[in-house]
């Protein structure tokens, strides 16, 4: 205790020193601030975007109960392009460690919702079988065919509880929708999970000439105790031409995602490249304006480390307002953009990218500290002192 | 004017570090352009390759191509249309491909066409032969090989090569539209089209007609179509429209984050230089001559930091993931310069109030 109470006395000078000269000079740290902000709010609102869009991509997969996905090894793990054909998923179901297993269809629809039509996705899948919605948050799953659980982000489109979608050109194959769920939209389109037979008969309403509806993909829950990686190699060891996956890897290799991610990591390294040079550079030039003062004071007996310490605190205070200012920018976009994507910032997103960009920010400034504890007391009774 | 230069000569590295920031901005500029180009561009090269004024889609498909049917009596109402010069049908399979000498399957939209593409030649008169988009080079596809479409491995043989005709970043491959259907029919047995019907039609409008009101003449006359701009159907493509915006936004904020740091950067040299501009200004120099050397650095440092973007920029594409959708045009690298330009010039000018505000007098002070 009492040790820790030194340490705060010893900080003293250094915070008193740091604080009072931001006080005195509050234009030139908010610009810094204000600049930093700037930064602050493109990572977050990209990281924001990254988190919905991927989410909006590939949550249907996700919030799905099959923990192993078989798609036809032609669709490159595309769900859109893949087809099951009726005979491998019959040699999917006879894999041992297979402890059920059932047709999963998926497909956009041009949809009548609420009244105006709108492009709907819908899975269908066995009732009672793998391939359910997991994340329920309002009602019941469906347990007839024409019923169905869509996604609670949906709900003011005409996709609430009770609400009627209907599918086909003459809206002959209509859904009530009775739950909602959490994270189950997919290809960034409000999402539908209802019966096998049901999809299948929008999809024949849609295309009368098709001889018939084949699965999307085969979903599968392994037996007890049977590991869902080890049942996904063991169904591409034995059954042709299929792609079986864990639904992690299902929803990592959804066409896009890896591709999405490289792109946003690009920027966000180059993003936060530039945050480093503009923290660096500010307080570099900032240590140079201010090296004549400097060292008159470490002639008068200031300790070097009292001075580097409150460029340092300077540096975390302005990279924390930046943050903190980036972050309300962000949250006020999301309030007053009306668009899907802006979300307001998860907070653990907030807190890992502040941290990234502090530690950038103190790293940034080491060059200064270095500058100044490097100061020669002596030099001060030159007559160009500092001025270099 | 001239002291500023040579202040730049002589100590290119006070500079350096708001130059090296612009530079890495620069990158990030050019980087996002390219990815707006390339998601863009990938996307809806089969639309804007079109001769065709005008796009017909079934009413229920909302401006799908995946989605909509036209079948043959529809097709007969819209030739009777006035002010329709002609008719083509088209179509489209997404579907992955087995390249001779690969191991990966290569993504193909394979596009059934009864002619009537910039660029692209008239349909085949074979059938299981077509033209490739430059795009499938990147998986390995070369003139002459037989590529084997779909879960049945339909063998198509690539004669000849067509450039930006992509559609959802599947490089296209263009068919006639016996092979189309073939292919959609094995491989998404539940979309299969009959003979005649297509997807969509391209509608040719005739010379002095309105495409505007041609449009509403053929939906009047359907009574179950949408027919559209070959602009409006590319802003129909999924995403087209959200990409475009944020990226965009994302950009102009990029920008507003280059001004920024000019600003930034030369408000604190400003401040630095004071004493000096005092003396300047007492030995005669005007605000107006100060202001233009602080300009003429800012937009000095701005070129060079853009020409050491362009250079990170390309070292950068050479690494670039192959799955990354970027590609670097050259109307967006203008853009990038002049924006880069402009920010610096209004950045830097941003120091015009403290320039002014030195006195002569302190000089001396």
């Amino acid at each position: 205790m009492s040790s820790n109470l030194d340490s705060l006395h010893a900080l003293r000078p250094t915070l008193g020193l740091a604080f009072r000269e931001m006080r005195r000079a509050r234009l030139r740290f908010g610009l810094l601030a204000g600049a930093l902000g700037l930064l602050a709010f493109l990572v977050l609102f990209q990281q924001t975007l990254l988190t919905s869009l991927l989410g909006y991509f590939t949550g249907a997969l996700e919030s799905q109960s099959a923990e192993v996905l078989v798609y036809g090894e032609e669709a490159r793990t595309s769900v859109e392009a893949s087809v099951v054909l009726p005979d491998t998923v019959e040699e999917v179901a006879g894999v041992e460690g297979v402890g059920a297993s059932a047709p999963l269809g998926e497909n956009t629809f041009t949809a009548q919702v609420g009244g105006s039509l709108e492009d709907v996705v819908v899975f269908g899948y066995e009732l009672g079988g793998p391939g359910a919605p997991t994340t329920l948050v309002e009602g019941r799953l469906p347990e007839r065919d024409g019923e169905g659980v869509a996604s609670d982000l949906d709900v003011d489109l005409g996709l609430d509880i009770g609400d009627v979608v209907a599918l086909g050109p003459d809206e002959d194959v209509p859904i009530e929708i009775v739950g909602l769920a959490a994270d189950l939209r997919f290809s960034v389109e409000p999402t539908v999970f209802t019966s096998f037979a049901t999809f299948a008969a929008g999809r024949e309403a849609v295309n009368p000439d098709a001889p018939f509806v084949p699965a999307s993909l085969v979903a599968v829950a392994p037996a007890d105790g049977v590991d869902p990686a080890e049942l996904a190699d063991r169904i591409n060891a034995e059954v042709d031409g299929v792609e079986a996956l864990t639904r992690a890897d299902a929803v990592a290799q959804a066409p896009g995602v890896a591709e999405t991610s490289q792109s946003f990591s690009i920027v966000f390294l180059l993003a936060y490249v530039v945050v480093a040079i503009v923290t660096g550079f500010f307080f570099l030039i900032l240590t140079i304006q201010k090296q004549q003062a400097f060292t008159l004071l470490r002639a008068i007996g200031a300790d070097g480390g009292v001075l580097a310490g409150a460029v340092m605190v300077q540096a975390l205070v302005v990279t924390l307002v930046g943050i903190l200012l980036g972050a309300g920018a962000t949250a006020l976009v999301a309030v007053l953009v009306d668009d899907d994507f802006a979300q307001v910032p998860d907070p653990r997103t907030v807190l890992t990218t502040g941290t990234v960009i502090i530690v950038l920010a103190a790293l940034a400034a080491l060059p200064s500290l270095r500058r100044v504890r490097r100061l020669e007391p002596a030099d001060a009774a030159q007559p160009s002192a500092g001025l270099t | 004017m001239r002291l500023a230069l040579r202040e730049l000569r002589r100590r290119p590295g006070r500079f350096a570090v708001a130059g090296g920031a612009m530079a890495f901005l620069t990158v990030l500029l050019l980087f996002l352009g390219g990815l707006l180009d390339g998601l863009y561009l990938g996307s809806t090269g089969l639309i804007r390759s079109q001769a065709a004024e005008l796009l017909t889609f079934s009413d229920d498909a909302r401006l799908s191509l995946l989605r909509s049917r036209i079948d043959p009596p529809v097709r007969d109402e819209v030739e009777a249309v006035d002010g329709v010069e002609s008719v083509r049908g088209l179509g489209v399979a997404l579907v992955a491909a087995s390249v001779p000498g690969e191991n990966d399957l290569a993504d193909v939209s394979l596009v059934g066409y009864e002619g009537g593409v910039e660029g692209v030649p008239d349909p085949p008169e074979a059938d299981f032969v077509g033209y490739a988009d430059r795009r499938l080079e990147a998986f390995g596809v070369e003139e002459g090989d037989r590529l084997g479409l779909g879960p049945d491995g339909i063998e198509v043989e690539v004669v000849g090569w067509v450039e930006d005709t992509s559609f959802l970043l599947q490089g296209g491959l263009w068919v006639t539209p016996a092979t189309w259907r073939e292919v959609l029919g094995s491989a998404r047995p539940d979309a299969v089209l009959a003979d005649g019907t297509f997807q969509a039609l391209a509608v040719t409008v005739a010379p002095g007609a309105d495409p505007a009101a041609v449009a509403s003449a053929i939906d009047e006359a359907t009574g179950s179509t949408e027919t559209v701009t070959r602009d409006e159907a590319v802003l129909a493509l999924p995403g087209v429209k959200e990409q475009s915006s944020t990226l965009s936004a994302i950009i102009n904020t990029t920008f507003l984050v280059v001004g920024i740091v000019v600003a930034l950067f030369f408000a604190l040299v400003t401040l630095e230089r004071s004493a000096l501009y005092a003396v300047l200004k007492a030995i005669g120099a005007s605000s107006r001559q100060l202001l233009v050397g602080v300009v003429v650095q800012a937009v000095v440092v701005a070129g060079a930091a853009l020409a050491v973007g362009g250079l990170l920029t390309f070292l950068l594409s050479l690494v670039v993931p192959p799955g990354v959708p970027v590609q670097f045009e050259g109307g967006r690298a203008l853009q990038v310069v002049v924006g880069v330009l402009v920010a610096s010039v209004l950045g830097s000018a941003v120091s015009l109030r403290r320039v002014i505000k030195v006195d002569p007098a302190d000089a001396i002070s």
